[in-house]
Protein backbone atom coordinates (compact mmCIF):
# COMPACT_ATOMS: atom_id res chain seq x y z
CA UNK A 1 0.00 0.00 0.00
CA UNK A 2 0.88 3.42 -0.82
CA UNK A 3 1.39 5.93 2.23
CA UNK A 4 -0.11 9.08 0.86
CA UNK A 5 0.34 11.29 4.08
CA UNK A 6 3.45 10.24 5.30
CA UNK A 7 3.26 11.69 9.10
CA UNK A 8 6.59 13.19 8.91
CA UNK A 9 7.74 13.77 5.42
CA UNK A 10 6.60 16.69 3.43
CA UNK A 11 3.86 16.06 0.91
CA UNK A 12 5.50 15.38 -2.58
CA UNK A 13 3.58 14.00 -5.58
CA UNK A 14 5.39 12.48 -7.76
CA UNK A 15 4.67 11.78 -11.40
CA UNK A 16 2.75 8.47 -11.21
CA UNK A 17 3.57 6.05 -13.91
CA UNK A 18 2.66 2.72 -15.46
CA UNK A 19 4.52 -0.69 -15.35
CA UNK A 20 3.75 -3.98 -16.89
CA UNK A 21 4.12 -7.37 -14.72
CA UNK A 22 3.68 -10.21 -16.44
CA UNK A 23 1.14 -8.73 -18.88
CA UNK A 24 -0.68 -6.97 -16.09
CA UNK A 25 -0.69 -3.08 -16.03
CA UNK A 26 0.39 -1.46 -12.07
CA UNK A 27 0.61 2.09 -10.96
CA UNK A 28 3.36 3.27 -9.11
CA UNK A 29 5.27 6.73 -8.63
CA UNK A 30 8.06 8.05 -10.22
CA UNK A 31 11.55 7.57 -7.45
CA UNK A 32 10.35 4.82 -5.96
CA UNK A 33 12.28 1.14 -6.98
CA UNK A 34 11.28 -1.53 -9.01
CA UNK A 35 11.28 -3.41 -5.72
CA UNK A 36 8.64 -0.81 -3.74
CA UNK A 37 6.64 -0.11 -6.76
CA UNK A 38 5.45 -4.49 -6.64
CA UNK A 39 5.11 -3.92 -2.43
CA UNK A 40 2.70 -1.05 -3.14
CA UNK A 41 0.77 -2.93 -5.27
CA UNK A 42 1.21 -5.83 -2.73
CA UNK A 43 2.92 -8.08 -4.83
CA UNK A 44 5.39 -9.38 -2.50
CA UNK A 45 6.31 -12.67 -3.70
CA UNK A 46 9.44 -11.93 -6.34
CA UNK A 47 10.08 -15.31 -7.30
CA UNK A 48 11.14 -18.12 -6.13
CA UNK A 49 14.72 -20.42 -5.24
CA UNK A 50 16.47 -22.25 -7.75
CA UNK A 51 16.60 -25.33 -5.40
CA UNK A 52 13.74 -25.71 -3.14
CA UNK A 53 11.08 -23.67 -5.30
CA UNK A 54 10.47 -21.54 -2.43
CA UNK A 55 8.56 -18.19 -2.25
CA UNK A 56 11.34 -15.13 -2.08
CA UNK A 57 10.75 -11.44 -1.96
CA UNK A 58 12.38 -8.42 -0.76
CA UNK A 59 14.94 -9.14 2.15
CA UNK A 60 17.68 -6.07 2.71
CA UNK A 61 16.38 -3.44 0.03
CA UNK A 62 20.14 -2.68 -0.18
CA UNK A 63 21.38 -4.33 -2.93
CA UNK A 64 22.93 -7.11 -1.12
CA UNK A 65 21.32 -10.39 -1.16
CA UNK A 66 19.79 -10.49 -4.28
CA UNK A 67 16.44 -11.86 -3.39
CA UNK A 68 15.09 -9.12 -5.68
CA UNK A 69 16.26 -10.61 -9.02
CA UNK A 70 13.70 -10.40 -12.04
CA UNK A 71 14.03 -9.62 -15.36
CA UNK A 72 13.46 -5.60 -16.08
CA UNK A 73 13.07 -4.70 -19.96
CA UNK A 74 14.49 -8.02 -21.22
CA UNK A 75 17.43 -7.85 -19.01
CA UNK A 76 17.33 -11.20 -16.38
CA UNK A 77 18.48 -10.97 -12.93
CA UNK A 78 18.70 -7.05 -11.95
CA UNK A 79 18.38 -6.28 -8.37
CA UNK A 80 14.92 -4.91 -8.31
CA UNK A 81 15.93 -2.74 -4.86
CA UNK A 82 17.96 -1.03 -6.37
CA UNK A 83 16.47 -0.40 -10.18
CA UNK A 84 14.17 2.84 -10.24
CA UNK A 85 10.55 2.29 -11.65
CA UNK A 86 10.04 3.97 -15.32
CA UNK A 87 6.73 4.61 -17.03
CA UNK A 88 6.52 1.37 -19.12
CA UNK A 89 8.29 -0.75 -17.93
CA UNK A 90 8.13 -4.31 -18.44
CA UNK A 91 8.57 -6.61 -15.01
CA UNK A 92 8.88 -10.39 -14.98
CA UNK A 93 8.87 -12.22 -11.77
CA UNK A 94 12.32 -14.54 -11.54
CA UNK A 95 10.39 -17.71 -11.59
CA UNK A 96 12.81 -19.81 -13.10
CA UNK A 97 16.20 -20.00 -14.93
CA UNK A 98 16.33 -17.72 -18.28
CA UNK A 99 16.22 -20.12 -21.05
CA UNK A 100 19.75 -19.82 -22.45
CA UNK A 101 18.86 -22.16 -25.67
CA UNK A 102 16.27 -19.65 -26.38
CA UNK A 103 16.47 -17.81 -30.12
CA UNK A 104 16.37 -14.40 -28.84
CA UNK A 105 20.06 -13.71 -28.66
CA UNK A 106 19.86 -14.93 -33.03
CA UNK A 107 21.34 -18.27 -31.34
CA UNK B 1 16.71 -24.68 16.19
CA UNK B 2 14.87 -27.24 13.38
CA UNK B 3 17.82 -28.63 11.17
CA UNK B 4 16.56 -28.06 8.36
CA UNK B 5 16.44 -24.22 8.50
CA UNK B 6 17.95 -22.71 5.67
CA UNK B 7 21.14 -20.50 6.32
CA UNK B 8 22.52 -19.91 3.03
CA UNK B 9 19.69 -18.28 1.30
CA UNK B 10 21.25 -18.24 -2.31
CA UNK B 11 22.18 -22.01 -2.53
CA UNK B 12 19.80 -23.35 -0.17
CA UNK B 13 22.40 -24.89 2.51
CA UNK B 14 20.83 -25.66 6.09
CA UNK B 15 21.85 -25.99 9.41
CA UNK B 16 22.27 -29.72 8.88
CA UNK B 17 24.28 -29.30 6.11
CA UNK B 18 26.52 -27.02 7.88
CA UNK B 19 26.81 -29.11 11.15
CA UNK B 20 28.13 -32.07 8.83
CA UNK B 21 31.04 -30.19 7.22
CA UNK B 22 32.23 -28.93 10.66
CA UNK B 23 31.97 -32.81 11.69
CA UNK B 24 34.09 -33.40 8.96
CA UNK B 25 36.58 -31.18 10.18
CA UNK B 26 35.69 -27.92 8.70
CA UNK B 27 37.02 -24.98 11.10
CA UNK B 28 36.29 -21.48 8.92
CA UNK B 29 33.89 -20.09 6.90
CA UNK B 30 35.95 -20.89 3.39
CA UNK B 31 36.00 -24.79 4.57
CA UNK B 32 32.57 -24.95 4.40
CA UNK B 33 32.18 -23.18 1.59
CA UNK B 34 34.02 -25.06 0.01
CA UNK B 35 32.36 -28.60 1.28
CA UNK B 36 28.80 -27.25 1.02
CA UNK B 37 28.62 -24.32 -1.74
CA UNK B 38 27.25 -22.19 1.19
CA UNK B 39 28.29 -18.51 0.34
CA UNK B 40 28.46 -19.37 -3.70
CA UNK B 41 24.77 -18.12 -5.02
CA UNK B 42 24.86 -14.41 -6.44
CA UNK B 43 24.97 -12.69 -2.71
CA UNK B 44 28.77 -14.05 -2.23
CA UNK B 45 28.07 -14.69 1.27
CA UNK B 46 27.08 -11.60 2.34
CA UNK B 47 24.30 -12.35 4.41
CA UNK B 48 25.01 -16.15 6.14
CA UNK B 49 28.70 -15.31 6.66
CA UNK B 50 28.34 -14.69 10.47
CA UNK B 51 25.54 -17.06 10.78
CA UNK B 52 27.97 -19.89 10.16
CA UNK B 53 31.12 -18.23 12.03
CA UNK B 54 28.04 -18.29 14.72
CA UNK B 55 27.20 -21.91 13.92
CA UNK B 56 31.42 -22.80 13.98
CA UNK B 57 31.81 -21.48 17.54
CA UNK B 58 28.14 -23.01 18.87
CA UNK B 59 29.18 -26.51 17.48
CA UNK B 60 32.96 -26.47 17.77
CA UNK B 61 33.24 -24.08 20.76
CA UNK B 62 36.03 -22.18 18.60
CA UNK B 63 35.84 -18.69 19.44
CA UNK B 64 34.53 -16.14 17.09
CA UNK B 65 37.62 -14.66 17.29
CA UNK B 66 39.73 -17.28 15.54
CA UNK B 67 37.03 -17.95 12.84
CA UNK B 68 38.09 -15.49 9.95
CA UNK B 69 35.47 -14.08 7.79
CA UNK B 70 34.75 -15.56 3.99
CA UNK B 71 37.51 -14.43 1.41
CA UNK B 72 35.83 -12.24 -0.72
CA UNK B 73 36.37 -12.14 -4.47
CA UNK B 74 36.25 -9.58 -7.52
CA UNK B 75 33.90 -8.59 -9.37
CA UNK B 76 32.49 -7.56 -5.43
CA UNK B 77 28.81 -7.28 -7.38
CA UNK B 78 26.83 -8.86 -9.56
CA UNK B 79 28.79 -7.99 -12.68
CA UNK B 80 27.31 -8.88 -16.24
CA UNK B 81 30.11 -10.52 -18.68
CA UNK B 82 29.23 -8.11 -21.23
CA UNK B 83 30.18 -4.94 -18.52
CA UNK B 84 33.39 -6.67 -17.69
CA UNK B 85 34.32 -7.06 -21.61
CA UNK B 86 33.28 -3.82 -22.41
CA UNK B 87 36.46 -1.62 -21.91
CA UNK B 88 38.20 -1.26 -25.37
CA UNK B 89 40.66 1.22 -24.11
CA UNK B 90 41.62 1.08 -20.90
CA UNK B 91 43.10 4.32 -19.41
CA UNK B 92 45.01 2.08 -17.01
CA UNK B 93 48.31 -0.64 -17.68
CA UNK B 94 45.93 -3.49 -17.66
CA UNK B 95 43.13 -4.09 -19.58
CA UNK B 96 39.34 -4.48 -17.83
CA UNK B 97 38.88 -8.00 -19.04
CA UNK B 98 42.02 -9.21 -17.49
CA UNK B 99 40.08 -8.32 -13.93
CA UNK B 100 38.95 -12.20 -13.53
CA UNK B 101 42.89 -13.42 -14.47
CA UNK B 102 43.79 -10.92 -11.79
CA UNK B 103 41.78 -11.96 -9.68
CA UNK B 104 42.61 -15.72 -9.84
CA UNK B 105 46.69 -14.60 -9.74
CA UNK B 106 46.31 -12.04 -7.11
CA UNK B 107 44.15 -13.27 -4.41
CA UNK B 108 45.61 -16.61 -3.12
CA UNK B 109 47.15 -15.54 0.21
CA UNK B 110 45.46 -14.80 3.03
CA UNK B 111 45.64 -11.38 4.38
CA UNK B 112 44.42 -11.69 7.98
CA UNK B 113 46.90 -11.61 10.49
CA UNK B 114 47.53 -15.11 12.07
CA UNK C 1 38.88 8.94 -14.82
CA UNK C 2 41.84 10.68 -12.36
CA UNK C 3 40.61 12.14 -9.40
CA UNK C 4 42.39 13.69 -5.93
CA UNK C 5 40.54 11.66 -3.54
CA UNK C 6 37.77 8.81 -4.14
CA UNK C 7 35.43 7.88 -1.79
CA UNK C 8 33.88 4.47 -1.94
CA UNK C 9 30.10 5.48 -0.17
CA UNK C 10 28.50 8.38 -0.55
CA UNK C 11 26.14 7.90 3.19
CA UNK C 12 27.35 10.00 6.32
CA UNK C 13 31.06 9.16 6.80
CA UNK C 14 31.56 9.00 2.19
CA UNK C 15 29.56 12.84 2.15
CA UNK C 16 31.13 14.05 5.58
CA UNK C 17 34.40 12.77 4.40
CA UNK C 18 34.44 14.95 1.42
CA UNK C 19 33.95 17.89 2.71
CA UNK C 20 36.95 19.20 4.12
CA UNK C 21 39.01 18.43 1.02
CA UNK C 22 36.65 19.61 -1.39
CA UNK C 23 36.39 22.75 0.57
CA UNK C 24 39.92 23.01 0.50
CA UNK C 25 40.35 22.71 -3.62
CA UNK C 26 40.66 19.35 -3.97
CA UNK C 27 38.53 17.27 -6.47
CA UNK C 28 36.76 14.65 -4.80
CA UNK C 29 34.85 12.14 -6.68
CA UNK C 30 32.04 9.67 -4.58
CA UNK C 31 30.22 6.83 -5.50
CA UNK C 32 27.93 4.87 -4.29
CA UNK C 33 25.74 2.00 -5.98
CA UNK C 34 22.66 3.53 -5.24
CA UNK C 35 20.86 5.73 -7.38
CA UNK C 36 21.07 8.54 -4.88
CA UNK C 37 23.06 9.65 -1.77
CA UNK C 38 22.83 9.91 1.58
CA UNK C 39 22.67 6.37 2.23
CA UNK C 40 20.57 4.65 5.50
CA UNK C 41 19.74 8.24 6.11
CA UNK C 42 17.65 8.75 3.62
CA UNK C 43 15.15 6.58 5.34
CA UNK C 44 15.84 8.10 8.89
CA UNK C 45 12.74 9.89 10.00
CA UNK C 46 14.01 10.24 13.57
CA UNK C 47 15.78 12.65 15.62
CA UNK C 48 19.59 12.36 16.02
CA UNK C 49 21.64 13.98 19.07
CA UNK C 50 24.88 14.54 19.59
CA UNK C 51 26.30 15.71 16.26
CA UNK C 52 29.45 17.47 15.40
CA UNK C 53 29.94 21.14 14.50
CA UNK C 54 28.27 22.21 12.36
CA UNK C 55 25.67 20.07 12.76
CA UNK C 56 22.35 20.37 15.55
CA UNK C 57 19.82 17.82 16.44
CA UNK C 58 17.89 17.03 13.16
CA UNK C 59 16.13 14.33 11.72
CA UNK C 60 18.20 11.94 9.40
CA UNK C 61 16.57 13.01 6.14
CA UNK C 62 17.13 16.44 6.79
CA UNK C 63 21.07 15.93 7.98
CA UNK C 64 21.47 13.54 4.63
CA UNK C 65 19.99 16.94 2.74
CA UNK C 66 22.60 19.01 4.43
CA UNK C 67 25.69 16.91 3.61
CA UNK C 68 25.15 17.19 0.14
CA UNK C 69 23.68 20.15 -0.14
CA UNK C 70 26.99 21.69 1.23
CA UNK C 71 29.49 19.86 -1.33
CA UNK C 72 27.68 21.29 -3.87
CA UNK C 73 29.92 25.04 -4.16
CA UNK C 74 33.10 22.67 -4.27
CA UNK C 75 34.89 20.18 -6.96
CA UNK C 76 33.01 17.03 -6.20
CA UNK C 77 31.78 14.37 -8.71
CA UNK C 78 28.22 12.59 -7.21
CA UNK C 79 28.29 9.40 -9.23
CA UNK C 80 25.34 8.13 -8.36
CA UNK C 81 24.52 4.09 -9.56
CA UNK C 82 28.41 3.45 -10.02
CA UNK C 83 29.50 0.65 -8.07
CA UNK C 84 32.54 -0.51 -6.94
CA UNK C 85 33.83 -4.05 -8.41
CA UNK C 86 37.73 -4.80 -7.95
CA UNK C 87 41.23 -3.62 -7.88
CA UNK C 88 43.54 -3.39 -10.94
CA UNK C 89 47.25 -4.58 -10.13
CA UNK C 90 48.32 -1.08 -10.56
CA UNK C 91 45.54 0.09 -7.81
CA UNK C 92 43.72 1.33 -10.00
CA UNK C 93 40.07 0.78 -9.12
CA UNK C 94 37.33 -0.89 -11.14
CA UNK C 95 33.80 0.82 -10.79
CA UNK C 96 30.57 -0.54 -13.20
CA UNK C 97 28.04 1.53 -14.19
CA UNK C 98 25.37 0.34 -16.17
CA UNK C 99 26.85 -2.09 -18.92
CA UNK C 100 30.51 -0.39 -18.87
CA UNK C 101 33.80 -1.01 -16.44
CA UNK C 102 35.59 2.69 -15.58
CA UNK C 103 38.87 2.81 -14.38
CA UNK C 104 39.19 5.52 -11.98
CA UNK C 105 43.09 6.52 -10.78
CA UNK C 106 42.86 8.25 -7.24
CA UNK C 107 45.48 9.68 -5.11
CA UNK C 108 44.16 8.87 -2.20
CA UNK C 109 41.12 6.33 -1.27
CA UNK C 110 38.69 6.57 1.48
CA UNK C 111 36.21 3.50 2.08
CA UNK C 112 32.93 4.28 3.81
CA UNK C 113 30.42 1.67 2.59
CA UNK C 114 29.08 1.18 5.96
CA UNK C 115 27.37 -1.47 7.75
CA UNK C 116 25.36 -4.15 6.58
CA UNK C 117 22.44 -5.67 8.57
CA UNK C 118 22.98 -8.52 10.42
CA UNK C 119 20.83 -11.60 9.70
CA UNK C 120 18.75 -13.64 12.91
CA UNK C 121 18.11 -17.32 11.09
CA UNK C 122 14.47 -18.87 11.76
CA UNK C 123 12.40 -21.82 9.94
CA UNK C 124 10.28 -19.32 7.04
CA UNK C 125 13.03 -16.84 7.38
CA UNK C 126 12.97 -17.16 3.76
CA UNK C 127 9.25 -16.28 2.77
CA UNK C 128 8.11 -12.97 1.62
CA UNK C 129 7.49 -10.48 4.22
CA UNK C 130 10.20 -11.21 6.20
CA UNK C 131 12.49 -8.49 5.79
CA UNK C 132 15.74 -6.68 7.45
CA UNK C 133 14.32 -3.40 9.81
CA UNK C 134 16.61 -1.47 7.47
CA UNK C 135 14.32 -2.46 4.69
CA UNK C 136 11.00 -1.94 6.49
CA UNK C 137 12.67 1.59 6.59
CA UNK C 138 13.70 1.93 3.36
CA UNK C 139 9.96 1.20 2.27
CA UNK C 140 8.57 3.36 3.96
CA UNK C 141 10.34 6.48 4.83
CA UNK C 142 12.26 6.69 1.13
CA UNK C 143 9.75 4.68 -1.10
CA UNK C 144 6.57 5.58 0.89
CA UNK C 145 5.43 1.88 0.95
CA UNK C 146 3.81 0.32 3.66
CA UNK C 147 6.15 -2.73 4.28
CA UNK C 148 3.12 -4.43 5.86
CA UNK C 149 -0.21 -4.26 8.17
CA UNK C 150 0.79 -6.09 10.93
CA UNK C 151 4.58 -6.82 11.90
CA UNK C 152 6.44 -8.35 14.66
CA UNK C 153 10.27 -7.18 14.78
CA UNK C 154 12.98 -10.04 15.56
CA UNK C 155 15.64 -8.35 17.84
CA UNK C 156 15.31 -5.18 20.31
CA UNK C 157 18.43 -2.46 19.54
CA UNK C 158 17.99 1.12 19.21
CA UNK C 159 17.43 1.03 15.58
CA UNK C 160 14.53 -1.78 16.32
CA UNK C 161 12.52 0.56 18.33
CA UNK C 162 12.95 3.73 16.18
CA UNK C 163 11.26 2.04 13.63
CA UNK C 164 8.95 0.16 15.39
CA UNK C 165 7.66 4.11 16.54
CA UNK C 166 7.52 4.58 12.61
CA UNK C 167 5.72 1.89 11.92
CA UNK C 168 2.80 2.83 14.06
CA UNK C 169 3.03 6.43 12.47
CA UNK C 170 2.42 5.10 9.20
CA UNK C 171 -0.38 2.83 10.45
CA UNK C 172 1.34 -0.76 11.28
CA UNK C 173 0.25 -2.55 14.06
CA UNK C 174 3.12 -3.97 15.83
CA UNK C 175 2.04 -7.03 17.65
CA UNK C 176 5.22 -7.29 19.77
CA UNK C 177 9.06 -7.45 19.74
CA UNK C 178 11.38 -10.78 20.29
CA UNK C 179 14.28 -10.62 22.25
CA UNK C 180 16.25 -13.94 22.90
CA UNK C 181 18.14 -12.20 25.98
CA UNK C 182 16.49 -11.78 29.08
CA UNK C 183 16.53 -8.00 28.75
CA UNK C 184 15.83 -5.50 25.75
CA UNK C 185 19.27 -4.37 24.12
CA UNK C 186 17.66 -0.69 24.31
CA UNK C 187 19.39 1.99 26.59
CA UNK C 188 18.22 4.66 26.15
CA UNK C 189 15.53 5.81 29.23
CA UNK C 190 14.01 8.56 27.30
CA UNK C 191 13.21 5.87 24.74
CA UNK C 192 12.35 2.66 26.90
CA UNK C 193 10.03 4.85 28.12
CA UNK C 194 8.57 6.18 25.09
CA UNK C 195 8.31 2.39 23.72
CA UNK C 196 6.59 1.60 27.58
CA UNK C 197 3.77 4.31 25.61
CA UNK C 198 3.24 2.65 22.98
CA UNK C 199 1.37 -0.56 24.72
CA UNK C 200 3.58 -3.16 22.49
CA UNK C 201 4.42 -6.44 24.09
CA UNK C 202 8.25 -7.58 24.94
CA UNK C 203 9.10 -10.94 24.45
CA UNK C 204 11.89 -11.29 26.48
CA UNK C 205 13.47 -15.02 26.75
CA UNK C 206 11.77 -15.63 23.47
CA UNK C 207 12.62 -16.42 20.02
CA UNK C 208 10.62 -17.25 16.57
CA UNK C 209 10.27 -21.01 16.37
CA UNK C 210 8.25 -20.76 12.53
CA UNK C 211 6.96 -18.60 10.16
CA UNK C 212 4.36 -20.04 7.76
CA UNK C 213 2.54 -18.87 4.84
CA UNK C 214 1.49 -19.73 1.70
CA UNK C 215 3.89 -17.45 -1.05
CA UNK C 216 4.08 -14.56 2.00
CA UNK C 217 4.46 -14.69 5.74
CA UNK C 218 1.15 -15.19 7.61
CA UNK C 219 1.78 -16.35 10.72
CA UNK C 220 3.97 -16.31 12.74
CA UNK C 221 4.92 -19.20 16.02
CA UNK C 222 7.08 -17.53 18.73
CA UNK C 223 8.74 -19.58 21.93
CA UNK C 224 9.15 -18.79 25.55
CA UNK C 225 10.09 -20.46 27.92
CA UNK C 226 8.38 -24.27 26.90
CA UNK C 227 5.58 -21.94 26.18
CA UNK C 228 3.90 -20.77 22.70
CA UNK C 229 2.55 -17.64 21.50
CA UNK C 230 0.96 -17.63 17.60
CA UNK C 231 0.39 -14.35 15.72
CA UNK C 232 -0.80 -13.70 12.70
CA UNK C 233 1.35 -11.24 10.88
CA UNK C 234 2.53 -10.26 7.42
CA UNK C 235 5.99 -8.46 7.98
CA UNK C 236 8.73 -9.96 10.29
CA UNK C 237 11.38 -7.38 11.01
CA UNK C 238 15.03 -8.91 11.20
CA UNK C 239 16.82 -6.35 13.52
CA UNK C 240 20.19 -7.99 14.05
CA UNK C 241 22.35 -5.31 14.68
CA UNK C 242 25.00 -4.13 12.13
CA UNK C 243 28.65 -5.29 10.83
CA UNK C 244 30.98 -3.42 9.35
CA UNK C 245 31.33 -4.14 5.58
CA UNK C 246 34.51 -5.92 4.94
CA UNK C 247 34.64 -6.83 1.09
CA UNK C 248 36.28 -3.54 -0.41
CA UNK C 249 39.30 -3.70 2.44
CA UNK C 250 40.00 -7.48 1.39
CA UNK C 251 39.68 -5.97 -2.17
CA UNK C 252 42.64 -3.32 -1.20
CA UNK C 253 44.65 -5.93 0.70
CA UNK C 254 44.05 -4.02 3.85
CA UNK C 255 44.51 -6.21 7.08
CA UNK C 256 41.59 -7.17 9.39
CA UNK C 257 41.07 -7.50 13.03
CA UNK C 258 38.50 -8.85 15.24
CA UNK C 259 37.47 -6.35 17.94
CA UNK C 260 34.21 -7.32 19.44
CA UNK C 261 32.86 -4.13 20.73
CA UNK C 262 33.72 -2.34 17.32
CA UNK C 263 31.50 -5.13 15.74
CA UNK C 264 32.98 -8.08 14.55
CA UNK C 265 36.01 -8.01 12.08
CA UNK C 266 36.93 -4.75 11.05
CA UNK C 267 40.01 -3.39 9.09
CA UNK C 268 43.22 -2.23 10.99
CA UNK C 269 43.55 1.20 11.04
CA UNK C 270 45.49 4.37 12.53
CA UNK C 271 45.25 6.76 14.17
CA UNK C 272 44.50 8.93 11.01
CA UNK C 273 42.15 6.06 9.98
CA UNK C 274 44.63 5.12 7.52
CA UNK C 275 44.82 1.41 6.93
CA UNK C 276 47.67 -1.30 6.23
CA UNK C 277 47.25 -0.65 2.60
CA UNK C 278 48.87 3.18 2.51
CA UNK C 279 46.29 4.58 -0.15
CA UNK C 280 43.55 3.54 1.75
CA UNK C 281 41.74 5.18 4.77
CA UNK C 282 38.61 3.97 6.11
CA UNK C 283 35.67 6.14 7.55
CA UNK C 284 32.21 5.64 9.26
CA UNK C 285 30.65 2.67 10.14
CA UNK C 286 33.21 0.75 7.82
CA UNK C 287 35.94 1.59 10.61
CA UNK C 288 33.48 -0.50 13.60
CA UNK C 289 29.96 0.05 14.19
CA UNK C 290 29.30 4.00 16.20
CA UNK C 291 26.65 6.54 16.20
CA UNK C 292 25.75 8.96 13.72
CA UNK C 293 27.90 11.37 15.22
CA UNK C 294 30.73 8.90 15.47
CA UNK C 295 30.12 8.60 11.98
CA UNK C 296 30.46 11.77 10.77
CA UNK C 297 33.09 13.15 13.39
CA UNK C 298 35.79 9.63 11.92
CA UNK C 299 34.06 10.91 8.42
CA UNK C 300 35.82 14.28 9.21
CA UNK C 301 38.73 12.80 10.44
CA UNK C 302 39.72 10.80 7.70
CA UNK C 303 39.60 13.86 4.93
CA UNK C 304 41.84 16.14 6.95
CA UNK C 305 43.85 12.96 7.09
CA UNK C 306 43.93 12.48 3.77
CA UNK C 307 44.52 16.27 2.91
CA UNK C 308 47.65 16.47 5.20
CA UNK C 309 48.85 12.94 3.26
CA UNK C 310 48.87 14.45 0.17
CA UNK C 311 50.39 18.12 1.67
CA UNK C 312 47.73 20.33 1.36
CA UNK C 313 47.43 21.10 5.20
CA UNK C 314 50.53 21.88 6.53
CA UNK C 315 51.87 19.38 9.06
CA UNK C 316 51.26 21.78 12.13
CA UNK C 317 48.08 22.62 10.97
CA UNK C 318 47.18 19.04 10.36
CA UNK C 319 48.10 18.14 13.78
CA UNK C 320 45.95 21.20 15.32
CA UNK C 321 42.33 20.08 13.13
CA UNK C 322 43.09 16.12 14.27
CA UNK C 323 43.47 16.65 18.18
CA UNK C 324 40.81 19.03 18.10
CA UNK C 325 38.30 16.62 16.13
CA UNK C 326 39.61 13.45 18.01
CA UNK C 327 39.05 15.48 21.08
CA UNK C 328 35.46 15.92 19.50
CA UNK C 329 35.08 12.30 18.93
CA UNK C 330 35.95 12.03 22.81
CA UNK C 331 33.26 14.57 23.75
CA UNK C 332 30.34 12.70 20.96
CA UNK C 333 31.37 9.13 21.22
CA UNK C 334 33.58 8.57 23.89
CA UNK C 335 30.91 9.97 25.97
CA UNK C 336 27.68 8.45 24.02
CA UNK C 337 29.26 5.17 23.46
CA UNK C 338 32.61 4.67 26.20
CA UNK C 339 32.98 0.88 25.10
CA UNK C 340 33.41 1.76 21.24
CA UNK C 341 35.46 4.64 21.87
CA UNK C 342 37.81 2.51 24.33
CA UNK C 343 37.76 -0.25 21.93
CA UNK C 344 38.54 1.89 19.06
CA UNK C 345 41.73 3.49 20.68
CA UNK C 346 43.11 0.10 21.96
CA UNK C 347 42.30 -1.25 18.34
CA UNK C 348 44.51 1.87 17.08
CA UNK C 349 47.32 1.23 19.77
CA UNK C 350 47.72 -2.28 18.60
CA UNK C 351 47.68 -1.38 15.12
CA UNK C 352 50.48 0.66 15.53
CA UNK C 353 52.38 -1.68 18.04
CA UNK C 354 52.12 -4.13 14.59
CA UNK C 355 53.35 -1.68 12.75
CA UNK C 356 56.23 -0.32 14.90
CA UNK C 357 57.37 -4.73 14.95
CA UNK C 358 57.14 -4.99 11.70
CA UNK C 359 59.74 -1.71 11.22
CA UNK C 360 62.14 -2.77 13.39
CA UNK C 361 62.32 -6.38 12.24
Amino acid sequence: MQIINHPVLEDTVNDEITFHLDGKSFKAYKGQTVAAALMANDIKKFGHSRKLQKSRGLYCANGRCCNCFMTIDGLDHVLACMTLVEDNMRISLNNSDPDIRSDRDGN
Amino acid sequence: MDQSTIVCRCEEINIDEIETAIKMGAETFDDIKRLTRCGMGPCQAKVCMNLVRQLIYDYAGKPLSDIPPARLRMPLKVTRMETLASNDSPSSSSSVISVFNESASNQGGDIREK
Amino acid sequence: METDVLIIGGGPAGLNAAFEPASNGMNVTIIDESFSFGGQLRSQTQYFDHLPRPFNRERGTNLSRKLIDRLLPFDVDFLPQHTFVGKYKDGTIGVSHKNEVIPINAKKVIIATGAAEEAIMFPGWTLPGVMTIGAAQILMNRDRVMPGKDAIIVGSNEFAFDVVQQLKDVGANVHGIVESDSQMRLQNSQKIEAFKNLGIPLYVNASITEAQGKGKVEKVFLGRNGEKINLDVDLICIAGGLMSILEPFEIMDCKLVYNQALGGWIPEYDKHFETSNQSTYVAGNAAGITSIGGILTTGELTGVSVMASLGVLKSEEAAERKRDLWHQLYQIEGIQRPDTYHARLAAIKDFNTSKDRTLTK
